[in-house]
Parts: structure tokens; sequence; C-alpha cells
């Protein structure tokens, strides 16, 4: 433990928030209030995960990102107060590892940093795994023949019902199934007004392994279509 | 229009009879008698009293005064006393020339020596047996002096084409007669005629009576007595001698036209001869036949004064009669004049009936019956050319013919008079819609049929047709000047007459305007042309053509409109862009302040978390929870505003996708579940098991259904049902949520207005932009969106077109 976090943002006060809710579950905090400095303070080994506001003075945290990137590989969370699909996505594809919307949940950012570190530290070699039969999906890692679901490494427990819907959906990453599909793989039952028997178990499942249950990154509602689990890098 | 129109014509009588409105002069309408007061009698009484009443005034007076203006002498008629008129002292005056004449012993021609006197009046046609009327005093003055004498007749050529002749006894030897024949048999002039001139074989004389003169006086019939005698004449009437010769000069004033003036002495011829003549005093028709000869004799000219002098007397009692009684009856009618009304309206309602064409044919009959008939025309023309050759200016050469030309026919005076009052009266009580005319159904059909044509065409067919009108009329005037130069030029000197002062020097200076008509006419003959560009201009604006100028000749009439339009149409760009623009800002800036708001949210709701981690007093978690709470709102809705107004401007990325609304909607139900199933409301679904395909894009029509549902979830009456339900018809999908308010909702509120709620005091949870998101949503995706409330039944509905 106690890895040493860098928080960069030009209100200070945020960088405070964010540094004593870190603090709190035992993590160093080095604080950093523009670009500039990012940089130089990103240099330090020590520093394990990066989380960088993009809209500073100086230097704006995704060009920071992208010279921070030339010389070190290390999580990087995004903060912005940018929350449209576009930034997310110019965000995520200049080499961000997550992408928080301001304003954020405090315990979901911590939720988050400590799902980035553990995928960083605690985690094998994701190709090592995969060769082993395991199917990875960003956090998520199933192993199809102990039917077993790892989050950030840590074994999720779920029912057998659940097991089977995430058996079929980390099987399928991408693919949408519609309730009825799912209701009648996972019953074995022809399905009559499924929807809600299904949605209810998703919501489990979204409880047990989402970070933001009510903004799940993996599994997705297709809306007037059905449910897939998103793919992640 | 059609059907009003028709309307009308089938029921312009009732309706106008009935009502009691009355027009006064400016148009305005005042409360009339009430129909039930007046009656039924009472209307038609006092519109006979106004007719008869105007009809005998109009009558009488104009007969009086056609008599007062065409007769040379009217006021002798007023004489009691026929002796003492003109035409007596004439009559007089000329029997004893003939007597004279007799007496040195030539011939008297009878008939012209009466009929003419000095001042060439035309006396004798009218005491003529054949023509003893009182009127036929037409030409009093022969127009033209020329008169030719063919021996048997006297032809007198009046200058105006119309031949008067007067005929006399066949010529025979005037041997054969005896000189004084014509006046034997006519005792109402007894004459004794005596010539003894020294170296005479014998006294000669005539006498139509074989009572001496001298014994005439005792005769109670004869009262007027007058001697030629020495060269005087004397006179004595009622016993009385008169004053023959005044002052002894002859002169206008002088009453008796015979020798024995200073100025007009007593000839040698008439040396030793003596007349003596006895005239009845109230005469009678005489008669005689020569039966030598076989003439027959009834000249009585004395009876035809006196009778004339009679007649003219009971003719002006009987139009003062006539006058008193139109009078009478004129104060009858202004006594009943309200009631009248209705009998006009009466009228007025029969006379709508008539088309206007016929009315327009009868105008046209009157005129000429008054310009022809009764010879109306030709009165004025000889009105006009007296005046012009006399030169004779006043009252008597010009106000005198125009008075007496519009006398001329009383008849045609009257009929005029109702003709116009009739006219009148049609437009006072009957509005100009109903009436009724053959032509206008037609007019109307050509004028739509018209105005479907382009504006340019139009014009330049009206354009055409004014200068056709125009070349015509240029044409006429050339023809014209052509006539007046050649007749003027064919005098050989300048001469002119009535028809060119009158007729063609006013068509001739009329050449003046004609000429500025053709002139601004053909000066606008690229006008059409114009206006028709113009039209079209206005017309591709319209369109949204705003980056095109109309590009017009520097010298067109519509410089100013085209650079007007030209101006409009740059206004109307700019303004166009300036709201793109300011649209564009206006995102930017909600944009923008949405962001900054975002950074001091993040903090609040970061520290509120710490705050809510610390050990706090009961109290102050409270607080820290509540700080909380509403930072989460504020959060909320700062995202909604964002949203919201970019949907507004179109700037709302949505990304298009087939989908079942069906399923939409119970994913929607299942992902709300918890919601629904701790609220009091029961949600009655109703939704078709087939998939309801539309293209939308599902995330956002996710937040539209999930804003409606919360919206119900909020606001609807606790304990009521909300009903969803889906049905596909016609080519559309159309969903809609339903439920009972919770509290009254307002009528004419635009629920889908940004910060509108059914509540106007704010004290819910929600933003206020739940309904607006959802309609701008709606309507980024394709879609329908409306709220339909009655009474407190609240009611959004989605439609889409299935796909």
């Amino acid at each position: 433990m106690n890895e040493c976090i860098l928080v960069v943002d030009d209100d200070p006060e945020i960088v405070g928030a964010i540094a004593i809710a870190l603090e709190r579950e035992g993590y160093l905090v080095r604080r950093a209030y523009d670009g500039m400095q990012a940089l130089e303070l990103a240099l330090d080994p020590a520093v394990k995960l990066i989380l960088i506001d993009v809209m500073m003075p100086r230097l704006d945290g995704l060009s920071a990102l992208l010279r921070i990137r030339e010389k070190r590989n290390l999580p990087v969370i995004v903060l912005s107060a940018k929350s449209e699909d576009t930034d997310k996505i110019l965000g995520l594809s200049m080499g961000a590892d997550d992408y928080v919307t301001k304003p954020y949940n405090p315990q979901e950012l911590v939720a988050r940093v400590r799902s980035q570190l553990r995928r960083y530290t605690s985690l094998g070699d994701v190709n090592a795994e995969a060769r082993q039969g395991i199917l990875v999906n960003g956090r998520l890692s199933y192993d199809p023949a102990s039917r077993t679901l790892r989050a950030d490494g840590d074994e999720v427990k779920l029912t057998p019902t659940e097991t089977r819907i995430v058996d079929l959906l980390m099987r399928n990453l991408g693919r949408i199934f519609p309730a009825e599909e799912i209701y009648r793989r996972v019953w074995n039952e022809d399905a009559f007004s499924c929807e809600n028997t299904v949605m209810v178990h998703i919501r489990r499942i979204r409880e047990k392994i989402e970070l933001n249950p009510k903004e799940p990154d993996y599994i997705k509602v297709v809306w007037g279509i059905g449910y897939k689990m998103e793919r992640h890098g | 229009m059609d059907t009003k129109w028709n309307d009308m014509d089938r029921q312009p009588e009732r309706e106008y009879y009935a009502a009691s409105l009355v027009k006064r002069e400016d148009g305005s309408l005042r409360e009339g008698v009430p129909a039930e007061r007046v009656g039924r009698v009472k209307p038609w009484i006092s519109f006979l009293a106004f007719f008869l009443g105007v009809t005998l005034v109009i009558f009488s007076a104009g007969n009086a005064l056609s008599r007062i203006v065409w007769e040379r002498d009217p006021f002798p008629r007023f004489v009691d006393d026929w002796q003492e008129t003109d035409s007596f002292h004439t009559e007089v005056s000329s029997y004893l020339r003939d007597f004279l004449t007799i007496a040195v012993g030539g011939t008297p021609d009878f008939y012209t020596a009466s009929y003419w006197t000095e001042n060439d009046t035309a006396y004798g046609t009218a005491i003529t047996e054949e023509n003893p009327g009182i009127l036929d005093f037409i030409w009093q003055r022969p127009r033209s002096a020329m008169q030719e004498d063919t021996g048997t007749v006297t032809y007198y050529d009046y200058g105006d084409g119309f031949a008067q002749s007067s005929s006399r006894p066949p010529a025979e030897p005037a041997k054969e007669r005896e000189p004084d024949a014509d006046y034997q048999h006519d005792k109402n002039v007894l004459y004794y005629i005596l010539r003894n001139k020294e170296g005479d074989a014998a006294p000669k004389t005539y006498t139509n009576t074989k009572v001496p003169y001298n014994g005439w006086r005792k005769a109670p019939e004869y009262n007027f007595f007058l001697t030629f005698k020495d060269g005087k004449v004397s006179i004595s009437k009622d016993g009385q001698e008169l004053d023959v010769y005044g002052d002894g000069v002859y002169d206008a004033d002088s009453l008796w036209f015979v020798p024995g003036y200073d100025n007009f002495p007593v000839s040698d011829q008439l040396e030793g001869v003596e007349v003596h003549m006895a005239i009845r005093k109230e005469p009678i028709r005489w008669y005689g036949v020569d039966y030598q000869t076989g003439n027959t004799y009834y000249n009585s000219s004395m009876y035809y004064i006196a009778r004339n002098v009679e007649q003219s007397r009971n003719f002006y009692r009987a139009q003062v009669f006539l006058f008193s009684c139109g009078v009478l009856l004129l104060m009858v009618w202004v006594c009943l004049r309200k009631a009248r009304v209705y009998a006009d309206r009466r009228i007025a309602s029969w006379t709508v009936r008539v088309w206007t064409e016929v009315r327009v044919l009868l105008g046209l009959i009157a005129a000429f019956m008054l310009l022809f008939e009764a010879n109306w025309l030709p009165e004025f023309y000889y009105s006009f050319r007296d005046v012009w050759y006399s030169w004779d200016c006043g009252w008597g050469s010009l106000g005198m013919p125009l008075l007496r030309a519009a006398v001329s026919s009383v008849p045609a005076l009257l009929f005029l008079f109702w003709m116009v009052w009739l006219v009148r009266n049609d437009h006072r009580y009957n509005p100009k819609e109903a009436r009724r005319s053959l032509l206008r159904p037609l007019f109307r059909r050509l004028r739509a049929r018209d105005l479907n044509r382009p504006v340019e065409k139009r014009l330049s067919r009206n354009w055409a047709a004014g200068m056709l009108a125009l070349a015509i009329l240029a044409a006429a005037e050339a023809v014209n000047w052509i006539v007046l130069f050649v007749r003027m030029i064919g005098y050989r000197s300048i001469h002119i007459d009535g028809v060119m002062l009158f007729i063609q020097l006013p068509l001739a200076i009329l050449s003046i305007p004609l000429a500025f008509a053709v002139y601004s006419v053909w000066k606008g003959r690229n006008l059409a042309r114009d206006i028709g560009r113009l039209a079209d201009k206005v017309e591709a604006i319209r369109a949204g053509d705003l980056t095109n100028p109309l590009l017009m000749p520097e010298d067109t009439d519509l410089r100013q409109t085209v650079d007007s339009l030209n101006d409009i149409q740059a206004g109307m760009k700019a303004a166009l862009e300036e709201q793109t623009r300011s649209e564009r800002m206006k995102v930017e800036l909600v944009s923008n302040v949405s962001h900054d708001l975002k950074t001091p949210l993040t903090s609040i709701l970061s520290y509120a978390e710490l705050l809510r981690q610390e050990d706090l007093s009961p109290a102050a978690a409270d607080y820290a929870r509540i700080i909380d709470e509403k930072a989460q709102r504020l959060k909320t809705m700062v995202q909604d505003v964002f949203e919201v107004s970019k949907a507004a401007a179109d700037q709302l990325p949505i990304q298009m996708e087939r989908l079942d609304l069906a399923k939409l909607l119970r994913q929607t139900l299942a992902d709300m579940d918890a919601q629904i199933q701790k609220s009091a409301l029961t949600f009655k679904v109703d939704l078709p098991e087939d998939p309801v395909m539309i293209t939308a894009d599902g995330k956002r029509l996710y937040r539209v259904f999930q804003n409606l549902i919360d919206n119900a979830l909020r606001y609807a009456l606790e304990g009521s049902r909300v009903y969803l339900t889906l049905k596909p018809a016609g080519g559309k999908a159309e969903a809609s949520v339903r439920n009972t308010s919770r509290s009254e909702l307002p009528e004419g509120v635009d629920f889908t207005a940004r910060f509108v709620r059914g509540d106007s005091s704010r004290t819910d949870g929600g933003s206020g932009l739940g309904l607006s998101i959802a309609s701008s949503f709606t309507e980024a995706c394709g879609g329908e969106f409306r709220v339909e409330t009655v009474a407190d039944l609240f009611t959004a509905i989605v439609t889409f077109p299935l796909s």
C-alpha cells in the first residue's frame, strides 16, 4: 500500500478534497496545480497514478498526459467538466485509462483509483491469463472453467442465475441480447413478460461489479433492443 | 362570399323593409318609428300625398312658368279688360291701316297685314280658326329675315329647317272683289270709310253695317269707338275719350301705331279720308260667304284676342289652384313623413329587383325622350345660338333661353324628377350588394379568372386596352381638328358658328389633356414588366431567397420601391444571420456557464461528502445531508439546462437507429421499477406484443420516457392510476402517458416550455425541465411531442413515424 498518487487541478480546493479522500484510504498524495508542475512531479517514480484535470493554465491536462505517456507507463484518470461522449472518447484515445466527469462522487472516484492501481500493480500478465482460457474485459476477468468472475482481481460472489447471465455476456462481448433471449438461455423457459426479471438480475450484477451502478461501464442497456457487455481494452 | 350574395339576392325585401332603422345623411343609422305604430295605411297616404303634391307643384309651376317665359308679353294677360292688351292695340292699329289703304283705293293684304307688326311678331298664327290655341307662339321672331312670296303661299324660313307656312285664299283678280271683302262679315269691328277728296267724281264709302256711324254709340254691344278725321285719330272707350298720341312722338311705349304723330305724320294720300270704327265689347265669332266667288270668311280676330285673354286668365287660375292643392298635399306629407319611410322602403324593395342593366336602359330612354321628344336639345341649341348672334347679355339673353328650354316640356320635367327620386330612394335603402345585375356575375367570373394570371400579364393587358382607347380618342380628335380647319378655311374668313363654338372648340381644347394622357401611358409601358419582376422578387423572398438583389434599370418608375425591397432583403438576411449567431452564442454561453458551475459544484459535493464522513453532532450531520442533497439537485439541473439548450439549438448529437419502441418502454419501466413500486401509484401499461419499430436515438428516447414517468410519479394524485399506452396506427406509433394531476392544472400554459410546472410554487423536487427535455429530445429524434390537458387529466403524447 501507501502508493503515491499525483493529483493535478487548478482548483486547490478540489485537489484538497481529493487528497483528503485518498489519504483516508491510506494513499500518499502529491499535489500539482497546473500542467507544467504535473510534468515535473510525474517523473518521480514513486508516483503510481495520476488524477489530472483537463482545463488548466500553462499546460492543459490532455497535453500533459501525452507528454507523461512518452516517459512513463502508469494509470492516468482524467477529470473533466466536459460531459459529452465526444470529450470522453477524446480523453480515452489520448491515453487516459479512465475518464471521470465533474461533479463526481468522491467515493466513486476513490473506487476508480483503487481499481486502476489494482490492475497495474496486483494483476499478473494479461496475456498469460488469456492463454489459460480466462476471458479478460477491462477490470473484469472471467474463468469459464471455474465459472468465477473477478473484478480488479477480487472474486465477485454471484448467484447461479447471475453467473449464467455473466457467462453468456462475457462469452459474447459487445453482442446485444434481447431480454427474451437471455431469459430463454438462462432460465431455459419460454419468455413471457421477462423484461422485469432480467432487469432485476442485471441490476444486481451491476451492483456487484460496477464502480457506479447508476452509470454502468460494463453491462449496458441498449434501449429498444436489449442488453450487452461493453468491450473494454 | 358567393353564398352571402345569393342569400341577399333571395331575401332583400324582408330584410330591408322590416328593419326599423333609418339611414341618416352621413350614413349612420338611427332608430325609426317602429313599424307597429305606423300601421299599413298611413305610409301609403303619406306617400300618395307626397307624390301628388310634388307632381302638382311641379306641373302647375312648370306650366305657368313655361307660359310666362314663352310668351312675349305675358303680363297683359293678367289684365281683366282684353281691350287693354298689346294684341288689341296692335290689331286696332292694323285695322285702321287696312281701312286707310282701302280708303285710298288699295287692297290690303289681309293676312300679312294683320299678321305682322313692326316687331315682326307672328301674332297672327294664334288667332285663326284652325289654330286658335294659346301656346302657339313658339317662334316669336323669324329666325332669319328671309321671306319669299310665291304668290299663293308664304314661306317663312326659320333657319332651323322647319318651314312654317301660312296659306291664304287662292289669289284672284282684285277687281272682282270689293277691297273690303275680307272685313265685311266681321261685325265685331264696324267700320265706315269715307273718301271725299276734292276732284273725285263722288265720295266713296265702304261700310259693313247699315246703321250710320253716328248711331253706333246707341248700341250697347259696342263700347270702343275710333274715328280718323282731319288727319287725327280719336278714340273713346266706354264713353271716355282716350289720349291717343301722348306727347305726340311715336316710340316703343306708344300704344297706337296710327298716323298723326309728329314723327308719323298723316300722308297727303289721306286727304278727305274719314274712318269710323266701333268694336264690340264682348266679341263673338262671325261668318260670311261671298256667293259670287264662293269665298268663305270666318276671320274674327277680336274674338280670339278676347278669348285668349280669358283663357289665359283661366289658365293661370287653374295653375294657382293646382299649386295650392299641391302645397296642401305636401303639408299632409310633412305631418306624416315619418310613416312615409316605410312606403319608401317598400318601393325600394321593389325597385331593387330591377336589374341594373334595365335601369341603365330606362335611363337612356328617359334621356332620349327629354333631349329629342321634349325638344330640349334644339331648344338649348337655339337659345345659345341666339345669344351668340345677338351678343345681347343679361337675363333675357342667357337666363331666359335656359329657362325656356328647361320648362319647354313639363311632362318631361316631371318624368325626370320621379326618375331621379326613384334612383335616390333605391340608393338610400338598398345596400350596394343587394342590387341585381345580369352582367355582374359575368364580370366577377372574368375578374376571378384575371386574378389568377400573373400580375405582369394582367397589367400589360390593361395597359394595351388603355392605349387602344387613347388611340381611338386621338384619332377622333385629329378628325375634329381637320373638320374644324376645313370649315374655317372654307369660309375664306374666320367664321365661327354655334357647332364650332360649342362642340368643336371644346373638343379641340380636350387635345391637351389627351396628349398628356397619351404621354403618361406611353411612359408607363415598361411598368407592367417591372411590376411583374417586382412581384416575382417578393415571391422569391417569401420563399427564402435572401442573397440575390433585384436588378432593374436605373430609370424605372419603381426605383425607390426596388431599392426599398433590396434593403428589406438585406435587412432580413442580416437579421437571420444575427439570429443564427446569437443562437450559437447562447449555446456557447450556456455551455461555458455550465462548465463554470460544475467546478465549484464539484468542490461543494466533495466537501459535503467529506463532512458526512466526519463525526458530527446529529444537527450538523443533518445540515451536511441537506447541503449534499441540494448540491446533487443543482448538478442535475445544470446538466439538464445544458442538454435542453443544446437540443433547442439543434446541436444535440444523436445516433439514430431502428429500435422497438414497445421494448424501449418495457425496459424503461423495468429500469424504473424500483421507483414505481415505491410510489403509491398504479401503472396501467398497455403495450403491443409485436415489435413497434421506429427510428430514433434510444438513449435520448429513454430520457424522454424516463422524464414522463418521473413526471407522473412526481405530480400524479396519490393512489391514482397512471396509464401508459402505445398504439401503432396510420403509419405512426403513438405512446402516451396519462395521469390525474395532484394539483389543479392551470389553463393556457405551455408545459413544454422551460422551467414551467403545473404547480408554480417550485417547492417540489423537479428542475422544471423534465417536459422541456422530453419535448426537445423527441423533436431532435424526429418525433412529435404534445401535451393535452382536460380538467386535471394530464396527457403527454409522443408520436413517431413507423419504420
